[in-house]
């Protein structure tokens, strides 16, 4: 073998020859040049085109954004006082970003104790990591136990599920602290500790199941609007808020809702924040309602209605301002306190509130035959159809044969020549048999609609119902004849018509106004002015003897029982009321049986002359069979909100005449 | 030279190491010097307080023989007040007690008063804390109560053997149950001590502050401990309300409180030192 040739460049040994400069290493440069100018024109690309992009991603990826609700707006009633507030609920939090190092020890802890003790069944490191955050959590627990004085444990697939997706927003250990536990851990916690004391707000319901069906209640709700607020790209989390589901809270939902707050937050990789917040706004409570309820009248006609479970009637009571139209009263009975909605409704009360159907508001939706206090409407009728004049009397035997069939009147027993006033005040069926069978059925139930009574009214409530009033030109469009037994079973309010409390409340406030139409409200606005509607179009000495006849159905006939002096509890007298009962039937299946329930009714107003408050109440009777009038005992529930209504107005008792 | 830079940067490096061995010293070594430098710094205080004590004391013999007596006579007059002052809360505690018996009330955690002479005041902008001359030889625990004639001063934080350290009310690490005085409900309120700057007044912050509560034009609402915390006795002046300030959520309030200015300037406190909780009396009262 000859050595290798020192001299030659190329002598062709493997080891590499030191040489200063090589002119074939030239022919790289160029493609050195252009593969670094491509990487410049790269990053010049990625720098100055894409920057704001990758700013963007940066962003969404590193920044968080929670969302807290807004407390809800109060209710008022009339007088101002609360009907629906925010109760502060304490509660005791704990930061999970602040027990990073502790849940890394606890880690390290229970791996080191599996491995000590030898456990072929060690865990995964994910299931350690479980452990051991559960176990640094039930450790803050047992210090708040030992301070409450409780025995509350850690709940690990709700923590394992916040741990995992709502790692940002603190974790409630216990929400539901009293204020000796809150003032307790106040005092006794270190200020520095993780867990912290926080005050949250439930609904609170002061006067529990007045008004309930008018105020609704609410429930819990992701929903939370948060248009307008930056950060509409980055993964939020929402605390829980809350949505109106009936009455005002669910109407007037928006206007209650309080405004979210926001809080932006730098994160970590690991997903844990970074104090403190990039940007913050607080929630703002939401805007209040005054409405137009008197709780105290309220609470008496709920009082009035009794208690389902312990010989209370189904049933509605509903008092009107009859100027402007504003609710007073508003009251269905069975109801249900919604404070029992917090923290949850237990399957017992939802079970009993399906049963007595007590979610359903009666008053405005419930739909009932009207009765005798539907005889109103055959006096309008028959006035302006100058079928019935003030001293109109028909003869009355009790009983009236329409047809082949015989319609009786056991209201009363008077026999003879019956007066309208008497008719009234009596509640004489055979009167108004007459008196329909002269008029027809077609200008009567044009009568109740001029009233409205087969329309909403279109109170700010939810889910209201409407009457249905029959006549004969409805009827055979529908191919089905139309009888002289069907006309004056209109006219004593029975058979297919129906209304809702809150259009016979609203009745007899344009009675009381000598107009056609009330609008009601649940809304109080002290400048609100008169409602002008039609007039009826009764003549002076019409009005005075529809007027005058209901008097004396408070006076002497079915609605007496509110005046009587033996009957200390009322004695409404000195109020002048003018009123009409009324008492229909209405046919119920029982355990597949049929039966007939009373329906015991009263509409009214008051003082007679220049009237302030009008009235209506129905009842439904328990079971069938059941004696219930409307005289014995719609009236006396419709006598005690009058009686407290004028022990709030004195000034406008009528004056009595001097002796 | 390159040996006098050496030398130069020595202290830097042994400062450097001596950092580095103080991170890595076991925990229980670290709190073992931290105790030890409280114990071997209290000394220097309480000396440092005997001296002040002793300089008032001369201070005191250079005082006109007359100014003495008169001082001498106005003791005698508030001996004579505070007798009958004693007197009185003895026959009220004695009816308190009585009324605890008939009524069957639950007992209140009952305390050791154990009055301490102040020797050290870190009472600034970073700091708001005393040292007291009473330690664990007079029983005092960590968390107990502080008191004076102008209500709460604060919480024990550190206890040494000698001496003790109070964190004062307007620490921010001072946090209470307090109820206001108004306040006919007696709703719990949060109070936290709060930063001041320098040369301003004490202050602390209420959390939680119902909705109807006000300041009336001119009487400013006392802030007084609630009793519920089970820490503080109830009671016990904390401050009064100076601001009130709606949050914006709507459910509460926050307020400032404004302390007692005498925090800044305690020679005299009295520690509760609790005692273990009486059994409650059993049965109906006879």
């Amino acid at each position: 073998m000859q050595p290798p040739d020192k001299t030659d460049p190329r002598s062709g040994t493997l080891v590499e020859a030191h040489k200063t400069y090589d002119k074939r290493i030239i022919i790289f440069y160029p493609a050195i040049g252009v593969l670094l100018l491509i990487v410049a024109i790269g990053f010049a690309y990625q720098q100055l085109f894409k920057a704001n992009e990758y700013a963007e991603s940066e962003k969404i990826q590193s920044l968080r954004r929670i969302l807290t609700p807004g407390p809800r707006g109060n209710i008022y009633d009339r007088e101002g006082r609360l009907l629906v507030g925010n109760l502060a609920r304490y509660a005791v939090t704990i930061n999970l970003d602040e027990l990073r190092a502790e849940f890394r020890r606890a880690y390290l802890i229970t791996r080191r104790n599996y491995r000590e003790a030898d456990d072929k069944n060690i865990p995964s490191s994910r299931q350690l990591w479980i452990i051991a955050r559960y176990a640094v959590m039930q450790r803050y627990l047992d210090r708040i136990n030992e301070i409450t004085g409780r025995d509350e444990t850690v709940n690990a697939t709700r923590f394992q599920r916040h741990f995992n997706q709502q790692l940002l927003i603190p974790y409630t250990l216990i929400d539901d602290l009293t204020s000796g536990e809150y003032a307790r851990l106040a005092e006794q916690l270190p200020v520095n500790s993780p867990l912290r004391l926080t005050a949250s707000s439930i609904r609170y319901y002061p006067h529990g199941s007045a008004a309930a069906h008018v105020l609704g209640y609410i429930r819990s709700s992701d929903d939370l609007d948060a248009e307008g607020f930056p950060g509409e790209n980055l993964t939020t989390f929402k605390m829980r808020g809350t949505t109106g589901r009936d009455g005002l809270e669910l109407r007037f939902n928006e206007h209650l809702q309080g405004k979210p707050g926001y809080t932006i937050y730098r994160v970590d990789p690991a997903g844990y924040r970074i104090e403190p917040p990039l940007e913050h706004q607080r929630a703002v409570q939401g805007q209040s309602i005054v409405t137009s309820l008197d709780i105290d009248l309220q609470k008496v006609a709920e009082a009035q209605l009794g208690d389902i479970d312990n010989d209370g009637y189904r049933g509605a009571v509903v008092a009107l301002d009859v100027l402007t139209g504003e609710v007073l009263a508003l009251a269905s009975n069975p109801g249900y306190n919604p404070n029992d909605f917090f923290p949850r409704l237990s399957q017992e009360t939802v079970d009993k509130m399906n049963t007595q159907r007590a979610w359903f508001n009666l008053a405005i939706a419930g739909g009932y035959q009207p009765g005798s206090t539907f005889k109103i409407i055959d006096a309008i009728a028959g006035f302006r159809h100058n079928v019935l004049k003030p001293d109109t009397e028909y003869y009355c035997d009790g009983i009236l044969r329409v047809g082949n069939r015989n319609f009786v009147c056991n209201n009363h027993s008077m026999r003879g020549e019956m007066s309208f006033r008497d008719a009234i005040a009596k509640s004489c069926n055979i009167f108004f048999y007459r008196e329909s069978l002269v008029l027809g059925a077609q200008p009567i139930a044009d009568e109740a609609r001029r009233f409205g009574l087969d329309q909403r009214t279109g109170i700010e409530l939810p889910s209201e119902g409407k009457g249905n009033i029959p006549d004969p030109i409805q009827r055979r469009a529908r191919g089905l004849p139309w009888t002289g037994g069907d006309t004056v079973t209109l006219a004593i309010g029975q058979s297919e018509i129906t209304v809702t409390p809150l259009e016979m409340a609203g009745f007899a406030a344009s009675v009381a106004r000598d107009e056609t139409r009330t609008t009601p409200t649940i809304l109080h606005d002290p400048n609100r002015t008169r409602q002008r509607t039609e007039p009826i179009g009764l003549t002076p000495e019409q009005r005075h003897a529809l007027v005058d006849a209901m008097r004396e159905t408070m006076k002497t006939g079915s609605g007496r029982m509110l005046t009587n002096p033996r009957f200390k509890a009322l004695n409404l007298g000195y109020l002048d009321i003018a009123g009409k009962t009324g008492t229909a039937q209405r046919e119920v299946w029982v355990d597949g049986k049929r039966g007939i329930i009373n329906l015991a009714w009263f509409i009214g107003f008051a003082p007679a002359e220049n009237p302030s408050i009008a009235i209506a109440v129905v009842l439904e009777g328990n079971i069938p069979g059941e004696e219930l009038g409307g005289g014995a005992k719609a009236a006396p529930i419709a006598g005690y909100v009058l009686k407290k209504y004028f022990e709030k107005h004195p000034d406008q008792i009528p004056a009595q005449p001097e002796m | 030279m390159q040996f006098k830079r050496f030398d130069q940067t020595k202290p830097f490096i042994v400062l450097a190491i001596v950092f580095a061995a103080w991170m890595f010293l076991p925990f229980a070594a670290k709190r073992l010097a931290r105790h030890a430098f409280f114990e071997f710094q209290a000394p220097i205080d309480v000396s440092a307080a005997t001296i002040r004590t002793f300089q008032d004391y001369w201070a005191m013999r250079t005082r006109n023989p007359n100014d003495l007596i008169e001082a001498g006579q106005e003791i005698a007059r508030l001996n004579s007040f505070y007798e009958n002052k004693i007197r009185e809360a003895k026959t009220l505690e004695g009816e308190i007690a009585r009324l605890e018996a008939l009524l069957n009330l639950p007992v209140f955690n009952e305390y050791r008063h154990e009055a301490a002479r102040v020797v050290r005041r870190d009472y600034n902008a970073w700091w708001q804390r005393i040292t007291i001359r009473k330690g664990r030889n007079y029983g005092i625990t960590v968390g107990s109560p502080v008191i004076f004639a102008g209500g709460v001063v604060g919480r024990v934080s550190e206890v040494g053997l000698y001496t003790s350290v109070v964190d004062l009310l307007s620490s921010p690490g001072v946090r209470l149950s307090a109820v206001i005085e108004t306040d006919g409900k007696h709703r719990p309120v949060n109070f936290q001590g709060r930063s001041s700057s320098a040369f301003s007044n004490a202050t602390g912050s209420l959390e939680f502050v119902p909705l109807d509560i006000f300041i009336a034009s001119g009487e400013a609402p006392r802030v007084v401990t609630s009793g519920l915390g089970g820490v503080f006795p109830p009671g016990l002046s904390l401050g009064v309300i100076r601001k009130l300030e709606p949050d914006s959520d709507g459910l509460f309030q926050s307020a400032e409180v404004s302390l007692d200015s005498r925090l800044a300037s305690l020679m005299e406190v009295t520690v509760l030192v609790p005692l273990a909780p009486k059994e409650p009396p059993k049965g109906g009262a006879r």
